[in-house]
């Protein structure tokens, strides 16, 4: 009954949809790349401006996005409280016992929150508008090039692709190994750490010997259809760029540079 | 020429060096001297036993294990080389038993593109394969489907066509079947039929179904690593004696045929409802009608221990959410103290949800902690009450006390061997007992232990000690089932508690639950696909359908109608298909359609008829 698709992915039919999945992996680094290398809220506004936008042709609802923040809340609040208090500066603004908050740490706190948090929603756009399936293609097909030094790109492809199609079998297997110890009186939900420890072994014990069984078959299955890895295997799948990836290529070549001009004729806040 | 050749072929798993893998009943499955060969285009089915050797038979054939002495050939390779393991693995495809554990990728063309990726075949050459291989199983729709959402059988086909793709002459089906449904047992059947027909595809079927064997050209059965019957699958299936002896049992309609001709009628072995009905209307009058049939009898009470009343029970899973699904629509089921209760319907009719629901794994939502009554507006009418009531505790109150029910209303789920977890059998069938009886001694346990364990027919000394793991299949159910019963429910239900065992597993399974009911649990339900098993052992029967009860009767008036094959698409249990053939040739039977009951009639009906005694001396046995 696990219907539900796992992971975030958003399905829609949009333009950020539709875009490739290596470029979305390489828009979202270089997009990282400029947030890091904003220095000030006007070059951290052009980043906003750029999300936005994707945003917006996504068609992902803002509220799925505000989902994936909610994740990071804590840290977000956590680090924004260290900046405030700890971070130097020389104006002040209020002080009590040993605490002192200045004016560059209140930028600073802002400033860096603002980061994170376009840094969050950036990735977040791109697990709601990538299939995990199409996400492992984008990555075995960039990772190509270390085939040069024998990394084993193909092989990290297929444990990423088989991993993918195993979450939602072995989620069902939980959930009925779970049932079946609950029927015998088991208790999830009541006592302490260490009692909830112990009664998750029932579970967890079984789930192994069948992911280990599940290995075993599928192993044979695998053998069985001629897998051996070789040098000689062909890919039915080729990931094609489209105009699209052309728009976005230039979209995020624009931010970089306007980036780049910011930083030379704009003063710096850190 | 020969597509499979076997020639003294020896193979045991110690040789391999799997000596240690706990997954392998060491003295089993191993091969003793086989010689064995299968025709280019021929469809063979192999039985046996669970252990006789018949996987190991699959195996072999594609390399994926390699004999500790004799010679293997397949197309006119041998299949012992290792440099031409990849020829002989085109050649030969096999398709396994575990529908989920043979796919590598999400995506169903994604899927069977990894055989052709593997052995390079061009990309535009991939996609004109996965073409032909989605025609063949007639999944041409799936093409982007996500494979873990296909149901049993479709899941299968998958696998098939994924094993197509490389353009295999020869395919082994090993127990593909065994783990779906009717009907997803059909689909598969029907395009190995037109696989093999069409295609001219060899077909090695192994199999526990005699009923899938019959559709072969030739039987063979094996037993501890050798053959020893093999011919035409009519005749092999007739050999009572020595499939008996080899842990096999006869089809049902011979076994009818059997008893009729014990009772001393002149009936051949007769392999289908159609010419059994045939041969019997020859023997009694035209316009017959044969009645009498006792109804079994059930309790009437309604809040004693051991029933259960529902009334109007639903239940949506993912409410509010685009990915709602109703499973339960208005269920109305009265189960009573006493009633071997069977409930039938398709994967998704709802009845695992209703299952469910009898042991509180899933809650009426005014039963969770967190339930608030609503206000209801004026004027808007009234909501349906829902009622269930199970085993006298009211489930629709968040007062009830559920650990106490679960104590008396046991649940043992499809596959209950894939619970264990303990290091000895001992420790897992006290877990239920430990988790309700927190209160009792070390010798209270231990003596119950011993009686559930000895109840489900194992040796209690020789199992105790032992790991749960090093058990053969049919054993592991047996502790699952003891760690169930070890409470003494009122109330056992059973998902599907036959399924995946071989003729004889299942037939002492029924037994075992025979007995529980008789003085153990007071009532059994058994969820079950198996059509035959809910007439031979129901006295009353729930067909599921769309979330919904859509009949629920003693199995005799269940299968009477055509309903449930038209609206359910359910079949019916062979001694229905007989009673119904019988009907229309004009004769009669009024019987509750166990074999037993059935058997009984017809010889009563003969015998006061007077009609159609004849001599058996010789009867045309193997006709």
């Amino acid at each position: 009954m696990r219907e539900v698709s796992f992971g975030q992915y958003y399905p829609s039919d949009s333009f950020v949809h539709k875009c490739d999945p290596r470029t979305k992996l390489l828009f979202l680094i270089a997009y990282i790349v400029a947030v890091f290398l904003a220095k000030n809220f006007y070059a951290l506004g052009a980043c906003a401006v750029v999300f936005v936008m994707v945003a917006a042709l996504s068609g992902v609802p803002f509220r799925s996005l505000l989902r994936s923040v909610k994740a990071v809340l804590f840290l977000l609040i956590f680090t924004a409280l260290l900046n405030l208090f700890f971070h130097s500066g020389e104006t002040v603004l209020f002080s009590w016992w040993i605490v002192k908050i200045t004016k560059e740490a209140v930028y600073f706190t802002v400033f860096f929150a603002a980061r994170l948090f376009l840094l969050v929603l950036g990735s977040a756009i791109l697990t709601l508008t990538t299939t995990p399936v199409a996400l492992t293609d984008g990555i075995e097909s960039l990772l190509k090039p270390l085939k040069w030094i024998r990394f084993p790109v193909h092989e990290l492809a297929l444990i990423m692709s088989i991993a993918l199609r195993f979450i939602p079998i072995l989620t069902d297997e939980t959930g009925r190994i779970m049932n079946a110890q609950k029927a015998r009186g088991a208790d999830f939900e009541t006592g302490g750490l260490i009692k909830r420890v112990k009664a998750i072994v029932p579970i967890l014990i079984p789930l192994l010997i069948s992911a280990f069984r599940r290995a075993d078959e599928l192993g044979d299955a695998m053998d069985a259809r001629c897998y051996s890895g070789s040098k000689v295997r062909t890919k039915y799948k080729k990931l094609k760029y489209t105009w699209r990836d052309l728009l976005a290529a230039l979209l995020i070549a624009a931010l970089i540079a306007g980036i780049v001009l910011l930083r030379v004729y704009t003063a710096a806040i850190i | 020429m020969e597509a499979i050749k076997f020639e003294k072929v020896h193979f045991s798993y110690e040789a391999e060096g799997n000596g240690n893998d706990p997954f392998a009943d060491n003295a089993a499955f191993s091969l003793d001297g086989i010689d064995f060969s299968v025709e280019e285009g021929e469809f063979v089915a192999v039985l046996g036993h669970n252990g006789s050797g018949k996987s190991t038979l699959a195996r072999l054939t594609n390399g994926l294990l390699s004999p500790s002495a004799g010679k293997i050939t397949v197309m006119g390779l041998d299949a012992t080389d290792e440099k031409k393991l990849f020829e002989i693995r085109k050649q030969v495809g096999i398709v396994f038993q575990n529908p989920d554990n043979q796919t590598v990728a999400s995506i169903v063309e994604d899927d069977i593109a990894f055989g052709p990726e593997n052995i390079g075949v061009p990309r535009e050459e991939i996609g004109e394969r996965i073409d032909f291989a989605l025609g063949a199983v007639g999944m041409n729709d799936y093409r982007f489907s996500t494979t873990s959402r296909l149901s049993g059988g479709q899941k299968q086909r998958i696998a098939i066509a994924g094993v197509l793709a490389l353009k295999p002459r020869v395919m082994i089906l090993d127990e593909s079947t065994a783990m779906l449904d009717p009907r997803g047992r059909k689909e598969v059947m029907d395009v190995v039929l037109r696989l093999n027909r069409e295609e001219k595809i060899t077909v090695l079927l192994i199999t526990h179904f005699p009923e899938e064997a019959l559709l072969a050209d030739r039987a063979v059965v094996m037993h501890r690593g050798r053959i020893v019957l093999s011919g035409k699958p009519d005749e092999v299936l007739r050999q009572e004696e020595t499939l008996k002896s080899c842990s096999l049992t006869l089809p049902r309609p011979v076994k009818i045929c059997r008893e009729l001709r014990c009772g001393g009628l002149a009936i051949g072995d007769c392999l289908d409802a159609e010419t059994l009905a045939g041969e019997l209307a020859a023997l009694l009058p035209q316009n017959a009608s044969f009645s009498g049939a006792q109804e079994r009898a059930r309790s009437t009470g309604t809040a004693e221990s051991g029933s259960i009343v529902c009334e109007n029970l639903s239940y949506t899973y993912n409410p509010s959410s685009p990915f709602a699904t109703h499973a339960l629509n208005g269920v109305d089921v009265r189960i009573a103290a006493g009633d071997f209760f069977g409930i039938i319907g398709h994967t998704g009719s709802g009845k695992s949800t209703f299952v469910q629901h009898l042991n509180a794994l899933i809650k009426l939502p005014t039963a969770e902690k967190k339930y608030k009554p609503k206000k209801r507006k004026k004027n808007a009418p009234e909501a349906p009450q829902t009622t269930l009531n199970v085993n006298g505790f009211d489930l629709t109150q968040k007062t009830t006390d559920f650990k106490a029910l679960r104590r008396k209303v046991g649940m043992v789920f499809q596959y209950p061997e894939y619970q264990l977890f303990a290091e000895t059998v001992y420790e897992d069938v006290a877990f239920g007992l430990k988790n309700f009886c927190e209160d009792w001694s070390d010798e209270e346990v231990s003596a119950a232990v011993r009686e559930a364990i000895e109840r489900v027919g194992l040796d209690f000394e020789e199992v105790k000690n032992r790991s749960p793991f090093e058990l053969s299949g049919g054993q592991k159910r047996r502790v699952a089932i003891a760690g169930v019963i070890v409470t003494k429910p009122e109330i056992l239900v059973l998902d599907e508690p036959a399924a995946g065992l071989d003729p004889l597993g299942k037939e002492e399974i029924m037994e075992l639950l025979h007995k529980m009911h008789a003085d153990w649990c007071k009532t059994v339900i058994i969820v079950s696909h198996d059509m035959d098993e809910i007439s031979e052992n129901c006295n009353f029967a729930a067909a599921f359908s769309e979330g919904k009860i859509l009949a629920q009767d003693t199995p005799k008036r269940l299968f009477s109608t055509t309903e449930l094959t038209e609206k359910a698409g359910l079949d019916v249990p062979f001694t229905a298909k007989l009673v119904r053939a019988l009907a229309a040739r004009g004769v009669t039977v009024d019987c509750d359609l166990t074999t037993d009951d059935l058997v009984q009639k017809l010889l009563q009906a003969v015998k006061t008829e007077g009609a159609g005694m004849r001599s058996t001396q010789g009867g045309n046995g193997n006709a």
